[in-house]
């Protein structure tokens, strides 16, 4: 295990350091690019930090839509088995098993919460416009 | 980019599109805006007064020689019925090869979050979607043999809701960097709503294409000047109306969906008075979906050029993950049990 600072730490004080050269920085393109820069760092940290539970909620809301399924246990094979996954729910949309009005609503309580955690992610503020 | 060989490029087109070599040119400056191409404000002050201009250069190395062209005769079009359009005064090729159009300078400004926010434009904010219905009222007006050259239609065969789906969906094919089940049960959700609409009536049209806040110019008084026609083709009014009400376009005001500026009924009933048609709302409503779709997909090009090394920017890439906010938009106009929530408000 790597020594403190952890890894949202550091990327925390360089995003400050990025909003600050921002706000000093006269001229409107870099002070639009050091802002961009210091929001995408957000991103990282704040998926560093919640995407494993967030992930973890969706593979069993995806067993309950496709049926239950074992997570592999390693990360990356589990990132891929849920991209996987996300393609199967398009095929299966596709072929029309979610019509039904009910199959629907299940669908439609999934979509919402996964988006809402991307959203809290990615882009936060959004949530509370 | 070298700053002062682009003003040396602005000043020869002037000259090039005045058919004046020698007339003075001052005050090259790059104007904000365009993602497409860089429009360069300058003025020419020859013997015969001074004028007021603007330059749009196309990009070095990218073929927009039809396409400007296209949208040149069409703001001729535009001009000559007394739309509010720059005046377009040439289209050509510079030395270097490079596309440009030569306009007349509108007064104004475009930026649109002092639109909607700024004191100043408090008048202009209360009067702008009136006057904006009625422009686009006249652009809707426009048959496409009057367009002044062949444009894309959009539903030439078939229902223009449907045309839309399936133009989206070859550029979702094309666009997606992963699986995205928002946007195929969006689609699906439209074509089985699409269904139940009353068949459309009336001919199709020339639409702007992209209809937004941030295509407008303005000032005090309200509405100055309609810019940016490249999305010009033919379709359904629905498709011009929803674009100015999807949410990305709404900025500080996300409680007003057209613009940010009105709500979506005061808008369509303005366009409605003005064009004297009756817009289906239930039809306005997949559009609006389809307007949302069309920008989901936006976020994932522009994310996918610099991943393709197209356009290397981490501000391009960063834009990949606004793509949930928009699908959040998805599903609250499609809601939970089918009930599409748009048309309200």
């Amino acid at each position: 295990m790597q020594d403190r600072p952890d890894a949202a730490e550091l990327l925390e004080a360089v995003e400050d350091f990025l909003r600050g050269q921002s706000a000093a920085a006269s001229e409107r393109w870099l002070r639009f690019q050091l802002l961009v820069a210091a929001n995408t760092l957000g991103i990282v940290r704040r998926e560093m930090l919640h995407e494993d539970h967030y992930t973890h909620e969706e593979w069993q809301r995806l067993d309950g839509l496709l049926g239950a399924q074992e997570p592999p246990a390693a990360h990356g094979a589990f990132a891929a088995a849920l991209r996987t996954r996300d393609a199967e729910l398009c095929a299966r949309i596709a072929r029309g098993d979610f019509d039904a009005p009910e199959a629907e609503a299940r669908l439609f309580e999934h979509f919402w919460q996964t988006i809402e955690d991307k959203v809290r992610i990615a882009n936060p503020a959004e949530l509370t416009r | 980019m070298d700053a002062l060989s682009d003003s040396a490029i602005v000043v020869e087109a002037v000259r090039q599109g005045l058919g004046e070599p020698e007339t003075p040119v001052e005050g090259a400056r790059l104007l904000a805006g365009g993602a497409m191409h860089d429009s360069w404000a300058a003025d020419a002050a020859g013997p015969g007064g001074r004028h007021e201009l603007v330059v749009r250069l196309s990009p070095p190395g990218r073929d927009d020689s039809a396409k400007t062209r296209v949208e040149f005769a069409l703001l001729r079009t535009m001009h000559a019925r007394g739309l509010l359009v720059p005046k377009p005064l040439y289209v050509g090729e510079n030395v270097r090869g490079q596309t440009f159009m030569l306009m007349e300078r509108v007064r104004g400004d475009s930026n649109p979050r002092q639109l909607l926010t700024a004191p100043a434009f408090k008048h202009a904010r209360t009067v702008l979607v009136t006057q904006l219905a009625e422009q686009v009222a006249m652009i809707h007006r426009v048959s496409p043999q009057d367009a002044g050259s062949p444009l894309r239609v959009t539903g030439e065969d078939q229902d223009p809701v449907l045309a839309e789906c399936d133009r989206l969906e070859v550029e979702y094919r094309e666009v997606a960097l992963n699986p995205h089940p928002v946007i195929i049960w969006a689609f699906r959700k439209v074509r089985r709503m699409a269904a139940g609409l009353a068949p459309r009536t009336g001919p199709l049209h020339v639409v702007h294409g992209d209809l937004r806040v941030g295509n407008l110019m303005y000032d005090e008084q309200g509405l100055t000047s309609i810019l940016d026609w490249e999305g010009v083709h033919i379709g359904e009014a629905e498709d011009d109306l929803m674009w100015f009400c999807t949410r990305v376009w709404r900025f500080s005001r996300p409680d007003l969906p057209a613009g940010g500026l009105a709500t979506r009924e005061e808008w369509i009933s303005a366009y409605e008075r003005f064009s004297g048609r009756t817009i289906d709302r239930r039809r306005f409503a997949l559009w609006e979906v389809l307007g949302n779709i069309r920008w989901a997909l936006v976020t994932m090009r522009q994310s996918k050029q610099h991943i393709d090394g197209t356009v290397k920017s981490h501000e391009l890439l960063a834009i990949g993950r606004r793509t949930p906010d928009t699908e959040l938009e998805i599903l609250r106009l499609l809601g939970a049990k089918g009930e599409t929530h748009a048309g309200q408000a």
